[in-house]
């Protein structure tokens, strides 16, 4: 049982709510941190744990729109295309990650690599275009920057072009 | 070039800050804390805000020192308080640097604020998308709390404040405060209809405030210089203190700028923004994050202030200014302001639910060159039928966008839909709508 | 002492279009502009939901506030100024709002089984919206199989939530999940798996437009062909009201209208989708005669003459008291009521049972002892405003669903407090748990009741929790008990109930608290071993913290068989005269003979567990069985088969050839409640009427007809014209037997027949009561209790004729706990062998979570097999035979 292997974690996210339905996003986060996607057999887990039906945890689970009913690439591309992004050229992103990895949005590379997904707005709307690879931001993206991004993905699982702590612009030296 | 004192960024802006609790505590961090329960009620706290005048960042500006006074006193049960940092409005992304660079500016406000309104628990509600905004907040926290700043008895009060991070999912109407209530209750984020408001029937149906990440922020600033102080900048007496203003789009340099409230557009966008990215002069400015009916030139030297850009047919928000240069197509941008509100209006209220996806149907074939005459007549009347009829603010913010672009440049939608009577071959199939 | 002027404060004047409207405080204003004929149109608002405010439909204008506003969310404020229909800002809203909800819809009323009565359809007629700006693609929902009882068309969705709400807030099954959000929203079930409910068709009934609609009756009708006919449903003792809609005689459907009935309009799985029973093709169509081995149709004549002559003969040959009757309580309070007659005036006898012997009459004969009542002292209204409320061996959302229902209000709604004595585990299902919401949850094994009961008392007694009123006035009776309770110890509670002091303390601390207090009862106690004994020391329960007699409280025993309560008053109880008299009552007798023109016979009444024992041992002759099922109903061990094989003469009047008629020497075909005309008696005591909606099928009669008839064929005619002619005897005879009123008057507790109680009647068996029955001595191997029990999709043998409840629940299995089955390393739907001394079955297992450890239940519809492993008594006080509750062990089978 998936939760049984996280006893400590999933006691620790309870105690945190007077009202144990409360825990819900939190359970669901840590499951499909585990597995990559909601399962079914997680969400009946969690409904027990909550006591909740599995109707009421599913209708939770399908409003949001992180949360998936299947599994995903091991790494999931959300490129910003809202209009803030658009202006500074996301349209672009999409189109050079669909000729490098031969995927459109929606799609999953062959070798279960990469999901492409085209998302609204991230909340990096100053350093546009941008895309979040799974839990990391990577922002004022060119056509090489992408290239780069994806080549140290799949070699090495991560990239240090991501962002850090947050702050732009940067301040001038002084 | 103008320079502003700076009150929220002063700290992270400077070199080698990390935002660790030594690195805020050499600032002179907690000490509004230390002072508020060494020789302050909480009644105290609350007039000190009140005098202020500062009112809620997340949007629609709410006094906040009021919002406080609301939560009753005498209430048998827990009360809450539920920092607000969903930050999802497109344009906006200062929460998200208040966040991730000086962590402890906000739990220290929050910690304030619990103490004035007599709430022992307080949650962070953050967008899902902002994990390492998430994982500095845990760290802060577990500082604090190893500090002694938060926790049970803390600094030696007798006072027990509890913050905890909760991680939402993925929804932008989560970041309007009855959506995030339920969705901190571990529903779907539907807005509740108010009344009855937060302060008395808030989480779990008990009294709690909902307060914006850069509200929260100056709370401590405020304890420490004083209500008089804070009210003296900006544009007393209705837009007091400083913004943290996030500029984007086609600007040479977008970015967060604090500034006090009361500047101009223009000395936002072309004194610190540096102008327009290319040579292309500026056409449109959105001023206040996505829901902010958009602007024109002619609105370049609208003070930003709460009165001024109302006074303008806008609104400040959320402090989103997004900037758009000549050759850019109004269709296409409400197009895609359209299909964001589209794709996050969560559904419960009837207008808002069908309208968006209408809208945003109806846009897309006129900028796909399929409009017919009529189409302009059509969005106008949704337009109408929209606002003022549902349960939440968004249903009035989802027409801004269609609404000013229809004002300032109608032009722009008759065009488009003459093109598509000139080219639009007889019988040709209607392009199929995909969600 | 100041008199506080109340009524004046609570009330708020208004006005709405114009007219003035005085409320109660509190009110919303969509309420009260129905109070004042202003019809405001909607769709998510429900009476019996939470508002939700989110159709936008109900908007209204109110002076002095910015915008409009939903009048399904406002409460009313005095002088408030609404304006509705003649505002033309508000009928402009509203026609955009239905432009709104129409331009995503799929206008396909013309296959719409809605169509008709559709809100969508109406309020679109007067609003005209005949005419769109919508050019777009519809949203479409590709279709999905849903469930095999209730069918989805989502596009025609309005999103109002209703259904979603009505599962969660009124039945607390939460089964509907809304999928997704904005315009694809869409209702189902958990992911892509078929609907696995309680299968109300409460989610059919509230939505507003054609989106659920009913499998049953697809595409069989247009409201405006079917017929309405207002009656009762034939299957449990809540009697819930029912419309049977039909089309040229034809049953299309049931369904119960908003604020109709004791139900209020709700229903269960058996009400509402289990009406095909009446028109199943199996109804015997014509009298049968048994000739050699085979039955033979004969005309009524042939028939009736044969029954007569027989009963004549067999009455000359051995006297009347060789003739016994047995009636079910699903005939109608006219059918027994003559029944008892025919048996006891034309017959001579006074031997009659019927099926409230098999537990409701504990019930009926404590109350009389104790409080002079056979009915409830308080009813379903009492149950809604209780503070504290306390169930006893009733999993009552399958008992007894809609007194569930009341029972879930008070305590979701009204935040009444709720205890809970069952054999079941909290825990989530399919079917909503009452257990769930208990404050106080007593879990036990079912063999453990008597114990817990006790453990009540003795808290109450132990923390000084005796009414000091009881204390003074019935010094003896209070002592004796406490007494008897102080020698309990503890420790054998504990052993006995596996529940510590302190749970019962805590519990009892709430009860004695409380000052409105219903006690619910079922089958746990009623039909278990020391029932009659369980059910005094309840009453006991009541007496001594002085709430027996308090407005508001009492003990309420659920009626399991629709008509049960009926049978009781109705005299269908050999020892009990009609208005639940006395047998032994000289004048009673007198009176009664007087008013029938015919000598009521001094024998003694007996009941089917002696008429067993005497047509064992020849001295009953001939049975007639009415819509009775003994052999279905009663283990082996009960003798049952050797009685029925020793009779000289069985006369079954039946719907169905049951496993007893097929033994019948002549076999009656009766007609059922769908087909006949008369009253049903709830389990409260409200009288109410049942209607024919369809033409009899075949030759069957209304049972009344039948008995009048033989007793024409016995030379002692009994003869009406009609049904309403046995009502008037009945309640000339009878004063309160009318059907009168929206809800029945609780009946009072007679302070005499209390007093004589706590002076000398309880001595008479105190001792007895004050312990409980020894448990048969474990078996080391068969370490499961076993519970035959009710379903919920089910009632008796008889729904077992319904092909939608066949549908949700096709046959029986033994469910048990997960970890039981693990232990036996078995899972949901392996085959196992139950078995003990008296016998073994093969079976399939289901596994529920709510079942608790070490016990085995198996739904008492299905238990033909089962129901041979179960060890039979009989209460010494009320004859009332136990067969519900055994041992068994439960193995895997190799192989599977
Ligand atoms: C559709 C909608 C989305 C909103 N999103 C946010 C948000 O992301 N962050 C935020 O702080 N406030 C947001 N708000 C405003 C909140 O409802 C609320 O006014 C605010 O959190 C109050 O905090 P403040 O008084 O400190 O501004 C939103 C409001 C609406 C109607
Ligand atoms: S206005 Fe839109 S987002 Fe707000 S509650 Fe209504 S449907 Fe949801
Ligand atoms: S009935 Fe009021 S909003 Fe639906």
């Amino acid at each position: 049982m998936l939760l049984d292997r996280f006893k400590n974690e999933v006691e620790a996210i309870l105690s945190r709510y007077p009202v144990k339905r409360s825990a819900l996003l939190p359970l669901l986060n840590l499951a499909q941190r585990e597995e990559g996607f909601v399962s079914e057999s997680a969400m009946k887990e969690i409904a027990k744990v909550l006591d909740l039906t599995p109707a009421q945890v599913f209708e939770t689970v399908t409003f949001y729109t992180m949360f998936h009913l299947k599994p995903i690439g091991k790494f999931h591309l959300q490129v910003c295309k809202s209009l803030m992004c658009a202006l500074v050229g996301s349209d672009e992103v999409v189109v050079w990650i669909q000729k490098k990895l031969g995927i459109a949005p929606g799609q999953t590379t062959a070798d279960n690599l990469f999901t492409l997904s085209v998302v609204e707005c991230l909340g990096s709307c100053g350093t546009g275009p941008m895309m979040q690879v799974n839990d990391d931001y990577y922002e004022q993206l060119s056509e090489e920057k992408v290239g780069r991004v994806l080549d140290d993905l799949k070699r090495d699982g991560t990239c240090s072009l991501k962002t850090g702590p947050f702050m732009y612009p940067q301040p001038l030296a002084k | 070039m103008a320079t502003y004192e700076k009150i929220l960024l002063k700290n992270m802006e400077q070199p080698g800050y990390t935002g660790s609790l030594a690195d805020y505590e050499g600032t002179g961090g907690y000490r509004a804390l230390r002072t508020v329960l060494r020789d302050m009620q909480p009644d105290q706290v609350i007039e000190v805000v009140k005098k202020s005048g500062l009112r809620g960042r997340g949007g629609a500006g709410f006094p906040t020192g009021v919002k406080w006074g609301f939560i009753p006193k005498n209430h048998p049960g827990p009360k809450y308080l539920c920092c607000n940092a969903d930050e999802s409005e497109p344009g906006t992304f200062k929460d998200r640097q208040l966040m991730e660079r000086d962590p402890h500016q906000m739990l220290e406000g929050m910690a304030i604020t619990c103490f004035a309104i007599g709430a022992q628990t307080a949650y962070i509600y953050i967008r899902g998308e902002f994990r390492l905004g998430a994982k500095i907040l845990e760290q802060a926290i577990q500082e604090a709390y190893a500090a002694g700043y938060l926790g049970v008895n803390i600094l030696g009060s007798g006072l027990t404040i509890n913050i905890y991070v909760h991680l939402g999912a993925g929804a932008y109407i989560c970041g309007e405060e009855t959506a995030l209530l339920e969705s901190l209750e571990g529903k779907r984020g539907m807005p509740r209809f108010k009344p009855p408001f937060p302060a008395t029937h808030g989480l779990y149906q008990n009294p709690t405030v909902v307060n914006n990440v850069e509200t929260m922020a100056n709370i401590p600033h405020i304890i420490n210089r004083g209500g008089e102080w804070y009210a003296s900048i900006g544009s007393p007496p209705k837009s007091c203190g400083t913004r943290v203003f996030c500029l984007s789009g086609h600007v040479k340099r977008p970015g967060n700028y604090e500034t006090p409230m009361g500047i101009t557009f223009r000395e936002l966008i072309y004194d610190l923004g540096g102008g327009m990215r290319s040579d292309k002069p500026l056409k449109a400015f959105i001023p206040g994050g996505a829901s902010a009916p958009f602007l024109t030139p002619d609105h370049l030297d609208v003070k930003m202030d709460f009165e001024s850009v109302a006074l303008a047919g806008s609104m400040l928000g959320s402090g989103g200014v997004t900037v758009m240069e000549e050759g850019t197509n109004m269709v296409w941008a409400a197009l895609r302001l359209m299909e964001f509100f589209y794709h996050e209006s969560c559904g419960k209220c009837t207008p808002c639910r069908e309208g968006t996806s209408w809208l945003v149907q109806t846009l897309q074939r006129i900028w796909n060159k399929r409009g017919r005459p009529e189409d302009v007549g059509v969005l106008d009347e949704l337009c109408g039928n929209i606002p003022g009829r549902t349960v939440c603010a968004f249903g009035d913010a989802a027409v801004s966008p269609i609404v000013s672009t229809l004002l300032h440049w109608r032009g722009e939608y008759e065009a488009l839909i003459r093109e598509a009577q000139e080219t639009m071959p007889r019988n040709k199939e209607i392009p199929v709508f995909t969600s | 002492m100041a008199i506080t002027p109340t009524t004046t404060t609570d009330m708020i004047t208004l006005t709405i279009d114009g007219k003035s409207a005085t409320v109660a405080k509190g009110t919303l204003v969509i309420e009260a502009a129905r109070q004042v004929g202003v019809m405001v149109p909607h769709f998510c608002y429900h009476p019996k939901l939470a508002p939700d405010a989110n159709c936008r439909m109900c908007l209204v204008e109110i002076e002095k506030m910015p915008r409009l506003q939903t009048s399904c969310s406002t409460q009313v404020a005095e002088g408030m100024v609404v304006k509705s229909a003649s505002s033309p800002v508000v009928q402009n809203a509203r026609k955009s709002v239905l432009d709104f909800i129409l331009a995503n819809h799929p206008l396909d009323c013309p296959v719409c089984d809605q169509g008709g009565r559709c809100d969508l359809q109406d309020f679109s007629h007067e609003y005209t919206a005949t005419t769109s700006g919508f050019k777009e693609l519809k949203r479409v929902f590709p279709k999905e199989y849903f469930s095999p009882l209730i069918e989805t068309q989502m596009n025609r969705c309005v999103q109002c939530l209703r259904c979603v709400r009505y599962c969660d807030q009124v039945m607390d099954v939460k089964a509907l999940a809304p999928m997704g959000r904005g315009t694809m929203t869409e209702i189902k079930a958990f992911g892509a798996h078929e609907l696995d409910c309680e299968f109300c068709g409460g989610c059919i009934q509230i939505c507003p437009v054609g989106a659920i609609t009913s499998r049953l009756s697809m595409y069989e009708f247009r409201p405006w062909m079917l017929k309405r006919t207002d009656s009762v449903c034939g299957y449990c003792g809540d009697g819930c009201q029912i419309t049977f809609q039909t089309k040229n005689n034809d049953l299309i459907e049931v369904n119960s209208t908003h604020g109709a009935g004791r139900n209020n309009g709700d229903l269960c799985a058996r009400g509402y989708f289990g009406y095909h029973v009446s028109v199943h093709p199996d109804r015997l169509t014509s009298p049968l005669i048994r000739r050699g081995d085979a039955l033979q149709p004969v005309q009524w004549e042939e028939a009736l003459e044969l029954v007569g002559q027989r009963l004549l003969d067999i009455k000359t040959k051995y006297g009347p008291d060789a003739i016994g009757g047995l009636i079910t309580g699903r005939c109608t309070n006219e059918d027994i009521y003559i029944f008892q007659k025919f048996m006891r005036g034309v017959v001579g006898t006074n031997r009659i049972d019927s099926s409230v012997r098999y537990g409701h009459l504990n019930a009926m004969h404590a109350m009389q002892r104790v409080q002079g009542t056979h009915r409830w002292a308080v009813n379903f209204d009492d149950i809604l405003s209780a503070d504290t409320l306390l169930l006893v061996g009733t999993n009552i959302t399958e008992t007894n669903p809609i007194t569930g229902l009341k029972v879930k209000e008070a305590v979701k709604r009204r935040g009444a407090k709720l205890i809970t004595i069952e054999a079941l585990e909290p825990a989530i299902g399919s079917i909503s748990n009452i257990v769930n919401l208990a404050h106080h949850h007593l879990g036990i094994k079912p063999t453990a009741y008597a114990g817990a009961v006790l453990g009540m008392l003795k808290a109450v007694v132990d923390q000084q929790m005796v009414d000091p009123e009881v204390r003074a006035t019935a010094q003896s009776y209070a002592n004796d008990i406490t007494a008897a309770l102080t020698s309990l110890s503890w420790d054998a509670i504990q052993a006995q109930t596996g529940l510590a002091s302190e749970v019962f303390i805590q519990a009892a601390q709430v009860f004695a608290k409380g000052q409105k207090v219903v006690i619910l009862v079922g089958p746990g106690v009623l039909r278990s071993v020391g029932g009659f004994g369980m059910t005094m020391n309840l009453l006991d329960l009541l007496l001594v913290t002085g709430k027996l007699t308090k407005p508001g409280c009492g003990l309420a025993p659920l009626a399991e068989e629709n008509n049960d309560q009926g049978a009781f008053e109705m005299g269908g109880t050999g020892s009990v005269l009609p208005g639940g008299q006395s047998l032994g009552d000289p004048d009673v007798r007198k009176r009664l003979a007087q008013a029938w023109g015919r000598p009521i016979p001094d024998t003694p009444g007996s009941s089917l567990p002696q008429m067993i024992d005497d047509a064992q041992h020849g001295k009953l002759k001939a049975l007639f069985v009415v819509g009775e099922n003994p052999l279905a109903s009663l283990p082996p061990s009960s003798g049952i088969h050797s009685a029925l094989e020793k009779l000289e003469f069985l006369v079954c009047q039946e719907l169905f050839l049951t496993e007893t008629a097929q033994h019948a020497h002549v076999i009656l075909p009766a007609c059922s409640y769908a087909e006949k005309d008369g009253t049903f008696t709830n389990t409260e005591g409200h009288i109410q009427s049942v209607r024919k909606a369809i033409d009899l099928v075949g030759d069957s009669r209304p049972d009344w007809e039948v008995f009048s008839a033989l007793s024409v064929m016995m030379n002692d005619p009994m003869e009406y014209g009609d049904v309403k002619d046995i009502g008037k005897e009945i309640h000339n005879l009878l004063p309160g037997t009318r059907t009168l009123g929206p809800a029945p008057f609780p009946a009072q507790p007679d302070s005499t027949v209390i007093a004589r109680y706590l002076k000398t009647d309880y001595q008479r068996d105190i001792a007895t009561r004050y312990q409980w029955p020894v448990e048969d001595a474990v078996a080391g191997a068969e370490d499961m209790i076993v519970q035959v029990s009710q379903s919920l999709f089910h009632s008796g043998k008889f729904s077992r004729k319904a092909k939608g409840l066949l549908q949700v629940e096709p046959a029986g299995k033994i469910y048990l706990h997960p970890e039981d089955a693990a232990r036996r390393g078995i899972g949901e739907g392996a085959i196992v062998k139950v078995s003990n001394r008296l016998g073994e079955v093969i079976t399939p297992v289901g596994l529920r979570e709510r079942i608790p450890r070490g016990v085995v239940m198996f739904p008492e519809h299905f238990d033909e097999e089962v129901r041979r492993l179960l060890p039979y008594s009989v209460d010494s006080e009320t004859q009332v035979p136990y067969c519900k509750v055994g041992r068994v062990r439960v193995e895997k089978m190799v192989g599977t």
